[in-house]
C-alpha cells in the first residue's frame, strides 16, 4: 500500500472540510462506543475481562518465538503448509508463486490487514492476477483505490452516490440506486459469482492458536467463510504476533475483539481452521497455506520499549474514542492503519522519519490507553517515538529544537537561570498584549491565536507575589516558620 | 497538620499567578499553612513531551532536590502531578539512588482536589456561590490520576451552587501543549466542541482543575464568548466568597 | 528461501532478553454458568432473536417436522439441501420432502464438487443443517464441519435452518469448543460459530442482513 503519512496535515485539513465525513464521524464513533459499554456489561467484571485480555497479549508477545514454533508444529501436523516471509515482497512472492503454480487468474480476498501492509493487491495486478476484496467496505475502498477510512468500516464515509457510480461502472449494477441495502445486494450478486468460481481464496488471521495449530477469523459478512469453503486453495496470511497459547485464550480475545470493535457480543461468524479440509469433506480447501509474515516486526521486537505495539489486536476501539480521529477520519494517517492504532503501528513499521505527524498530532489524553483490551500504552509509545525523532534532529535540520531543549534543561535545573530567562522572554511576548490579553502573535504560536486569546505573561509571577505576601504576613504576624 | 509544600506549575507561575494565590488562600482558610520553595522550576513535561527525556531528567532531579524531603506536595495541576508520580521513577530507572527518591516522592504528591478530599478529608471548604456550575474532566486528572469524584464533591458542597453535568465532560479539550499551536486547526475544533457543551449545559460557570485546559478554554471563551467564564477549581473555592470572579 | 526466513525471524526473536509473562487475573465465573435448562433456552432465544434469528421449540421429531412444513409453506421452499448428521437423519427429510413437495438433496447426491457447488449456490432455497452445540451466551450455533456437515450449507443459501437437540445447549463457547479440541477424538478441520444471519453495515453504517450469506437464520430446538 502506498505510504502517504507525510501528508498528514494537508489531508487532515482537507478532510475536516468534508462535511459528509464530519457528519458521519460525529455520529458513528459515539454510537459504537456506547454499544461497547453496554455489551462489555455482559462480563461479570468488565475491567477484569479487559485485564485478562491484556495479560494474554503480554504473554503472547513475551513468548512469541516459542508460541510460533508450537503453532507451526501443530498446524503442519494437521496438514497445513506453513511458510515464512521476512518482508512484504517475500510475502507477496510466496502468494504469487502459489497462484502461478495453480494457473489462477482471479483470487478473492477476505479482509487481511497484513496484506494491505504488503500491498498484495498491487502485486497481484502487476502479475496479471485479478484480486477481489470481498468484504463490502474493502471492496469499495479497493475499487476507489483509497486507504481504509476506519478499520471496521473502510469505506463507511463514502457517499452513496459515489458508490452507485462505482457499482454501475465496476460491479455490473444495472439500475442506479442510492439505497445502501440495494447497493449491498448488488455487491452480493457480483461477488457471489466470484465466490462460486474462485479457485484460490486469501484470508487474514485474527488469532492463531499455538496448542492446536488453528487459525481463527472473525467477521460479519460471511465473505471469509466463502474464502475458506469454496476454493480449492486457501492462503491465510498472519503477522508474527497473532499467536496466543491456548484455544481458551483465543476465545477470550474473540469476546473482547467483538465487544471492543463493533460493540457486538460476537460477530455473526467466527471460523476456525486446523489444517485443510479432511479428505471426505465435500467443500473446503484441499490445501491450506499459512504465511507467517514478519515485515519489520522482529526488529520492533528487539526494541524493548517498542515491543508492546505488537500486542495490538486491531479491534479499533481506540479509533472510536479518539478525539482527534473523530475530527479528521482515517485518511490523514496515510497507510493501512488509522487512528491511535495507526499512530502506534505506522511509525513502528515505517520508521519515525516518515511518520512524524502521527505521533505528534496527539494531546496525550490517554483515552486509547484506557480502552485498549490488548494493553497497548499509546501515549508512552508516542513519547518514545518523539524521543527517537529528537535523536535524529540533534544531527539534522531540527538542531535548533535540540539546542533549545538543552538550554531549557539547564535552566530547569538552575533556578536563577530559569527566572532570568523568564525576565528576558516576558517583554518580548508581552508587547503583543493589549488590556491583559494577547490576540495575535507571529511565530510558532501563531496558530493558537486564530480562535483563542492568551493572558499576557505576568509582570509579577506567582513567586513574586508569594514573596510579597509572605513578607506582609511576616510583618503582620511577626514571622511564620 | 504537617507541612504542605506547593508545586506551582509554570503556566500558573507565569500566566495565571492568581490561581496560585487562590491555592494559598484556600489552604490557609482550611488551616493549612503552605510552604513554597522558591527554587522550584518546571516538572519537565515540555521536554518529556517533545522527546527530550534527558532534559526532562534534569528538571526531575532539580524537582526531587527541591521537594525531596517534603511530607506532602500539592499541585493545582494533574498533568504535573502525573509527571512526577509516573514518569519520574521511569526516567530515573537507571540511577538507583535517584530512582528510590523518585519512587518515594511519587507517593507523596497530590493534585489539589485529591489532597483536599482524600488526604485532608475536607469536602465543604466553606465557600459560597449563587449559581450553576459545570466541570471539565481534564485528561490527566481523570485518566492518569483517576480523580473525578473529588473536584465534583468540592463543587457540590459550595453553598448556593447547583452542579450541572455537561455532555462529554471527559472529552479532551484539545490543549496538549505543543499540540495546541502545532496542530491548531484540530485543536481549535476540539476546544470549540468543549465550549459548545459548556454553553449547552446552561451553567453559569465552568470549573477546571488543570491549568493547561484552563488556558485553552478561557482563551477560546475570551475570544468568542467573553460573557462566559472558566475558573480554576482553586479560584472557585477560594475566591468566589471574597468578591467573586476576578 | 522459506527455511532461511524462518530461521532468521526466529533467531532475531530469540536474541532479545525474555520478558516475564504477567500474572493473569482470575475472572468471576460467567453468569450463564448458573442458568438451568430453561434459563439457557430463554437466553439463547433472546440473544439470537436480537440478531433477527427465529427460534422454534419442538418437543419431538413430529413437531420439528411440523415447524419445517410451516416454514416451507411460508417461505415457498422448493429445493433444500441438508446435512447428514444424526439429528437431521433422524428427521428423514427426504420423506418429509416427498410429502410436502420439496426437493431434498445432500452434497453426496452430486457427481462432483462443481455440481454440488452449483446446487448449493444457485438452486437451494435453504440449507437445513444440524449443529453440534447451541451456545446460550450469545445465541450461537457451533458446528464442526465434516462430510456430514458441509461448510456451504449454512452459508450459500439465502435461508439457513438449523435443528439442534436441546441437550446440545451449553452456556458458554468453551464447553462447545473443548469438546472438539480437548483430548482424544478426531479434531475437526473447520469449526464455525454462527450467530444470526450474514450482515454488514459498511455502506453509510446502514445495517442489513444477507450481505453474502443467509438473510435469515431459523433454529429449531428439539426435545
Amino acid at each position: 500500500m502506498k505510504v502517504n503519512t507525510r501528508n498528514f496535515v494537508q489531508t487532515a485539513e482537507r478532510e475536516m472540510q468534508n462535511q459528509y465525513a464530519r457528519a458521519f464521524l460525529a455520529l458513528m464513533p459515539p454510537v459504537i462506543a456506547a454499544l461497547r459499554v453496554q455489551v462489555m456489561g455482559s462480563f461479570p467484571d468488565p475491567e477484569a475481562a479487559q485485564e485478562l485480555g491484556r495479560a494474554i497479549r503480554a504473554e503472547a508477545v513475551a513468548r512469541m518465538p516459542d508460541l510460533l514454533e508450537e503453532f507451526e508444529r501443530n498446524a503442519v501436523a494437521a496438514g497445513a503448509r506453513v511458510l515464512w516471509a521476512r518482508d512484504a515482497s517475500e510475502a507477496n512472492e510466496l502468494v504469487l508463486s502459489i497462484a502461478r503454480e495453480r494457473n489462477v487468474t482471479e483470487v478473492t480476498k477476505g479482509k487481511s490487514m497484513i496484506s494491505e501492509e504488503t500491498g498484495l493487491n498491487e502485486a497481484f495486478k502487476n502479475n496479471g492476477i485479478e484480486p477481489f476484496e470481498t468484504d463490502l467496505g474493502e471492496f469499495i475502498a479497493q475499487q476507489l483505490e483509497r486507504p481504509p477510512f476506519h478499520i471496521v468500516g473502510p469505506a463507511i464515509n463514502v457517499p452513496v452516490e459515489e458508490i452507485c457510480d462505482l457499482f454501475m461502472k465496476k460491479a455490473g449494477m444495472e439500475k442506479a440506486t442510492t439505497d445502501p441495502v440495494e447497493l449491498g445486494y448488488a455487491a452480493r450478486l457480483f461477488l457471489r459469482d466470484k465466490f462460486r468460481r474462485v479457485r484460490m481464496g486469501i484470508t487474514g488471521v485474527n488469532v492463531a492458536v499455538a496448542e492446536t495449530g488453528a487459525i481463527v477469523n472473525v467477521e460479519n459478512e460471511g465473505n471469509i467463510r466463502f474464502n475458506k469453503s469454496s476454493p480449492l486453495t486457501q492462503v491465510s496470511l498472519m503477522s508474527i504476533e497473532k499467536v496466543v497459547p491456548t484455544m481458551n485464550d483465543a476465545l477470550h480475545l474473540v469476546r473482547l475483539l467483538c465487544r471492543n470493535c463493533t460493540g457486538q457480543g460476537i460477530s455473526a461468524y467466527v471460523s476456525i481452521d486446523r489444517g485443510p479440509k479432511m479428505k471426505e469433506e465435500f467443500d473446503g480447501p484441499e490445501e491450506l497455506f499459512i504465511i507467517i509474515v514478519d515485515n519489520g516486526r522482529s526488529r520492533i521486537y528487539e526494541d524493548v520499549k517498542m515491543r508492546q505495539v505488537l500486542r495490538c489486536i486491531r479491534c479499533g476501539a481506540c479509533l472510536n474514542l479518539c478525539p482527534i480521529y473523530s475530527k479528521i477520519g482515517g485518511y490523514p494517517y496515510g497507510w493501512a492503519y488509522s487512528g491511535p492504532m495507526g499512530q502506534v503501528l505506522n511509525p513502528a513499521l515505517l520508521g519515525v522519519d516518515d511518520t512524524s505527524d502521527l505521533f505528534n498530532a496527539c494531546t496525550l489524553c490517554g483515552t486509547c490507553r484506557e480502552i485498549c483490551p490488548a494493553g497497548v500504552d499509546h501515549p508512552e509509545l508516542f513519547l518514545y517515538y518523539r524521543e527517537l525523532e529528537a535523536e535524529g534532529k540533534k544531527m539534522s535540520s531540527g538542531r535548533w529544537e535540540a539546542r533549545f531543549f538543552k538550554l531549557w534543561g539547564t535552566a530547569a535545573a538552575h533556578t536563577g537561570l530559569w527566572r532570568f530567562f523568564y525576565r528576558l522572554v516576558r517583554p518580548v511576548v508581552a508587547r503583543y498584549g493589549k488590556e491583559g490579553k494577547i490576540k495575535a502573535m507571529p511565530g510558532p504560536f501563531e496558530g493558537w491565536f486564530k480562535t483563542r486569546d492568551l493572558p499576557v505573561p505576568a509582570r509579577r509571577t506567582f513567586r513574586d507575589r508569594w514573596r510579597k505576601s509572605m513578607s506582609e504576613k511576616n510583618l503582620s504576624r511577626g514571622g511564620m516558620e | 497538620m504537617g507541612a504542605v509544600s506547593l508545586f506551582i506549575p509554570c503556566t500558573v507561575d507565569f500566566m495565571m499567578p492568581e490561581v496560585g494565590e487562590a491555592v494559598v488562600r484556600l489552604l490557609r482558610r482550611l488551616g493549612v499553612e503552605p510552604v513554597y520553595h522558591e527554587e522550584q522550576t518546571c516538572c519537565g513535561q515540555p521536554a518529556m513531551n517533545a522527546g527530550y527525556p534527558a532534559e526532562a531528567r534534569k528538571a526531575a532531579k532539580h524537582f526531587i532536590e527541591t521537594f525531596g524531603d517534603d511530607e506532602v506536595v500539592v499541585s493545582p495541576s494533574g498533568s504535573c502531578t502525573a509527571m512526577v508520580k509516573y514518569h519520574y521513577p521511569e526516567l530515573l530507572r537507571d540511577e538507583p539512588s535517584w530512582h528510590g527518591r523518585a519512587e518515594e516522592l511519587s507517593n507523596r504528591i497530590y493534585e489539589l482536589s485529591q489532597y483536599l478530599v482524600d488526604v485532608l478529608g475536607v469536602e465543604d471548604v466553606g465557600a459560597s456561590f449563587d449559581g450553576t456550575v459545570t466541570y471539565h474532566e481534564s485528561c490527566h486528572i481523570l485518566r492518569r490520576l483517576g480523580v473525578s469524584r473529588q473536584p465534583k464533591v468540592l463543587i457540590k458542597k459550595v453553598k448556593g451552587t447547583t452542579f450541572i453535568p455537561m455532555d462529554q465532560a471527559d472529552a479532551c479539550c484539545g490543549f496538549g501543549g505543543e499540540f495546541s499551536f502545532r496542530y491548531a486547526f484540530i485543536s481549535e475544533e476540539m476546544v470549540r466542541e468543549k465550549v459548545d457543551h459548556y454553553l449547552k449545559s446552561g451553567a453559569d460557570l465552568l470549573i477546571i482543575s488543570e491549568p493547561g485546559c484552563l488556558l485553552n478554554i478561557s482563551g477560546y471563551l475570551s475570544r468568542n464568548n467573553p460573557d462566559k467564564k472558566a475558573l480554576h477549581l482553586a479560584e472557585f473555592l477560594a475566591g468566589v466568597q471574597e468578591g467573586g470572579v476576578k | 528461501m522459506e527455511e532461511s526466513a524462518r530461521e532468521e525471524i526466529l533467531a532475531r526473536l530469540r536474541k532479545v532478553p525474555k520478558e516475564e509473562t504477567p500474572v493473569r487475573p482470575v475472572l468471576p465465573p460467567a453468569r450463564e454458568l448458573s442458568l438451568d435448562k430453561e434459563g439457557l433456552v430463554s437466553l439463547f432465544t433472546e440473544k439470537l432473536s436480537r440478531e433477527t434469528g427465529v427460534v422454534y421449540r419442538a418437543a419431538d421429531r413430529d413437531e420439528a417436522l411440523d415447524h419445517l412444513t410451516e416454514i416451507a409453506r411460508t417461505e415457498n421452499l422448493k429445493r433444500v439441501m441438508t446435512s447428514t448428521d444424526d439429528t437431521i437423519l433422524s428427521l428423514d427429510l427426504p420423506a418429509w420432502g416427498d410429502r410436502n413437495g420439496v426437493a431434498v438433496s445432500t452434497a453426496a447426491d452430486y457427481v462432483d464438487r462443481e455440481e454440488y457447488k452449483r446446487a448449493v449456490f444457485d438452486e437451494a432455497d435453504a440449507g437445513i443443517t444440524g449443529a453440534d452445540f447451541a451456545v446460550a451466551e450469545t445465541g450461537t450455533l457451533v458446528t464442526a464441519h465434516s462430510e456430514r456437515q458441509p461448510r456451504l450449507l449454512s452459508l450459500a443459501p439465502i435461508l439457513h435452518i438449523a435443528v439442534v437437540g436441546i441437550d446440545r445447549l451449553v452456556p458458554v463457547y468453551e464447553e462447545a469448543l473443548n469438546a472438539f479440541y480437548g483430548d482424544g477424538g478426531r479434531i475437526p478441520a473447520h469449526v464455525t460459530l454462527i450467530t444470526g444471519p450474514s450482515m454488514t453495515a459498511d455502506i453509510r453504517a446502514t445495517s442489513f442482513k444477507g450481505m453474502h450469506g443467509p438473510r435469515r437464520v431459523m433454529v429449531i430446538l428439539l426435545g
